[in-house]
This record gives C-alpha cells, sequence and structure tokens, in this order.
C-alpha cells in the first residue's frame, strides 16, 4: 500500500516537473524575440530608421530603397572608424557607375564634434547623428567600426564588425552578389 | 515456410519495379507534352506566377487588416493623425506625441515626406488602445517659423473616449492675420 503511494507521488511529481519544462521551454520562446535584440543578420531586412544629418537635414533609410546602401557605424573616439570613413569615402572614384549610397551613422551625443570629425575627413557622404543611440540599439552595434552592406530591397547582404573594410572589398562584394 | 517469404520478397520486388516504371512513364509523357510547345506553357506559367502574386497581395491586405482589428479592437482604438494646411509659416520637423503623460511616437520627417504632406497627404502617426473614460494628449512640432527661426510649439487637447473607435487629427495651418502657424487638434466624429 505504502509503495503504491509512493509510485503515485512519484509518477505526480514526473508530471509536475515536465509541466513546469514545458512552461519554462513556451516561455522562453515567446521571450526570444523580445529579448535578444541582436543585429539584423545577413540576409535579413535592416530596420528602418530617420536621423537628423550634420547639414540639418533628416534622411531616412527606407527612401534608399532601390539603391544599393553602405552604414558605416562609427565614433569619433574610434580610431580604426576613421580609416574606414576614409576608405568610403573613395567608393564613388573606386566604383564607378556601381557606386552605392553611403550613410555614416555617428553614434555619439555630441553632434558638433561629430560634424566637425566629418569635415575634418573631408567626408563626401552624408552624416547622420544617432545622439540617442536609438539607431545603435537597433542594430545592436557593440564594436566599431559596423559596416552594413544593404542591397536594393533593404537586405543585409554583407557585415564587417570591428574591422576595416576596403572600398575595394566592397566593390567586389556588390559584384559578386551581383547587387 | 521460407519459400512463402521469398515468393512474398519476389512478388514485393515486381510490384516496387511496375511501380517505378509507371512513374518514369508518366514523367517521360509530361516531359512529352511540355516539350510539344513550350511558348503556350510558358505563357501558362507566367500567367499562373500573375494569379498568385495577386493572391499573394490580396493574402498580405487581409492579413493586415486581420491584425489591425485583433491588436487595436474598435472598443479602444485610438488613431492620431496629422495633416499640414498651406504651411508656409513652418517648415516641420519634428512631431513628439504624448498620450496621458507617455510619449508614443516621436517623428522625424524628411523633404519628401513634407512634400507629400504639402500635396494633401495625410499620416497616421500613432494607433494605439486606451480604455474608456478622460484622456489628455499632447503634440510638440519642431521645425522652422517665419524668418527661418527655430520654432516649437505645443498643442493639447483632453477628450472623452467611449465605446468606439476615436480619431484624432493634428493640423498646422496658416493664421494668415497674425502671420504664424497654428497647430489644432480636433476630433474626427
Amino acid at each position: 500500500m505504502q509503495r503504491r503511494d509512493w509510485y503515485a507521488r512519484a509518477r505526480q511529481r514526473a508530471l509536475f516537473e515536465t509541466l513546469a519544462l514545458l512552461a519554462a521551454a513556451v516561455a522562453g520562446l515567446l521571450a526570444f524575440p523580445v529579448l535578444s535584440d541582436a543585429r539584423p543578420a545577413t540576409g535579413g531586412p535592416a530596420p528602418d530608421f530617420a536621423l537628423k544629418a550634420t547639414d540639418g537635414r533628416n534622411l531616412r533609410l527606407s527612401e534608399y530603397r532601390g539603391d544599393v546602401v553602405v552604414l558605416a557605424f562609427w565614433a569619433s573616439w574610434c580610431g580604426p572608424c576613421r580609416d574606414t570613413l576614409a576608405q568610403l569615402n573613395s567608393l564613388p572614384s573606386a566604383a564607378g557607375e556601381a557606386a552605392p549610397v553611403v550613410l555614416g551613422v555617428n553614434l555619439e551625443g555630441d553632434g558638433v564634434r561629430a560634424a566637425s570629425v566629418a569635415q575634418s575627413l573631408g567626408l563626401d557622404f552624408p552624416t547622420l547623428l544617432d545622439t540617442r543611440q536609438s539607431v545603435g540599439r537597433l542594430y545592436d552595434v557593440d564594436r566599431l567600426p559596423l559596416t552594413l552592406l544593404l542591397d536594393r530591397d533593404g537586405v543585409v547582404r554583407g557585415a564587417w564588425s570591428q574591422q576595416n573594410v576596403s572600398g575595394e572589398e566592397i566593390v567586389r562584394q556588390i559584384e559578386e552578389l551581383n547587387l | 515456410m521460407s519459400s512463402s517469404i521469398n515468393r512474398l520478397a519476389a512478388r514485393t520486388r515486381w510490384r516496387a519495379f511496375a511501380g517505378a516504371l509507371l512513374v518514369c512513364g508518366g514523367l517521360l509523357l509530361g516531359t512529352a507534352g511540355h516539350a510539344a510547345d513550350p511558348v503556350a506553357d510558358l505563357r501558362s506559367v507566367d500567367q499562373d506566377v500573375q494569379t498568385l502574386k495577386k493572391q499573394l497581395v490580396d493574402l498580405n491586405r487581409d492579413l493586415f487588416r486581420l491584425e489591425e482589428e485583433l491588436l487595436y479592437p474598435a472598443s479602444t482604438q485610438v488613431a492620431v493623425f496629422l495633416s499640414l494646411d498651406v504651411g508656409t509659416f513652418f517648415a516641420l520637423d519634428s512631431v513628439t506625441l504624448k498620450v496621458d503623460d507617455k510619449e508614443v511616437a516621436n517623428y522625424l520627417y524628411t523633404e519628401r515626406e513634407v512634400q507629400a504632406l504639402h500635396r494633401g497627404g495625410v499620416q497616421k502617426l500613432f494607433l494605439g488602445n486606451l480604455k474608456a473614460g478622460e484622456h489628455e494628449i499632447v503634440a510638440f512640432f519642431t521645425g522652422k517659423g517665419p524668418h527661418e527661426r527655430d520654432y516649437r510649439r505645443g498643442t493639447t487637447l483632453k477628450f472623452d473616449k467611449a465605446i468606439g473607435a476615436k480619431y484624432l487629427e493634428l493640423r498646422i495651418s496658416d493664421r494668415q492675420a497674425a502671420l504664424q502657424p497654428e497647430f489644432v487638434v480636433r476630433q474626427w466624429e
């Protein structure tokens, strides 16, 4: 009799544990999209955003649909970012007619400093000011420089994180992917 | 016993062979049919693709409607729209919208979007849910005012949300007499 009770209790406990595990798994699955603020993966769509540029214009990423876009996240304190920006600045001459649109996104709160660095580097492309780091969070930028290559439909087709990327490499990628 | 097993195995093999022959025959016939008129076949495939595309667009529209109905039921739905009437005294840059002292929208306008508003476009700035009762909406408009001066103005409205959807409109217009822009919130009946 005691043995039967013990078995019943063990079965009940096993059932409870299984249900608890299942509930935890379901909760995990549901919470995953909220908790995982991961960078848009290659092959996935680049989230849309609008930011003010150093020249006062407001620019929205989705308005560049139909163009190949290079998004470069940078900050003035990041030395390698300056090399990348210089490379991207020479991209139009390197790529010729197939030159992509380059948008620099500065992740600092100080717009004046960003504008001054952009001017000192002689950047010909727009520098967008993400003073509230909202776009940085949207793209989960944890390392700089971060350069993303977007195709004409706004899909991420290449990503270079924490490394310099040359203009030639981007041109080669554009040609390889036939963007 | 073993002979009956062997017979069964042989019969199964024969059936599999006959089935494979039938499938191959069907495939060959199908290919031959395709080869008969490739142009007509391509046309038909193109038509199928177009039909499929149209069905996909319809399905997407229906799903969008369904999603809106589920997420924002008419009993709690509140929508805020923005429109621009003339707007020669104000160049719109951004709008921050607060409902019951909570920021619900912060929108930055590009040149193209402002042009669309000037042409009569109406933007859905916010869509959300509010329970029945009294609520307050506050909108802050930032841009360039007369003489290219930085301009920031706010407007507010207290409204009663009853059962049924509530539609509000933020309207930017010109007050010719004062040569100043005017910002109004109005309720759609």
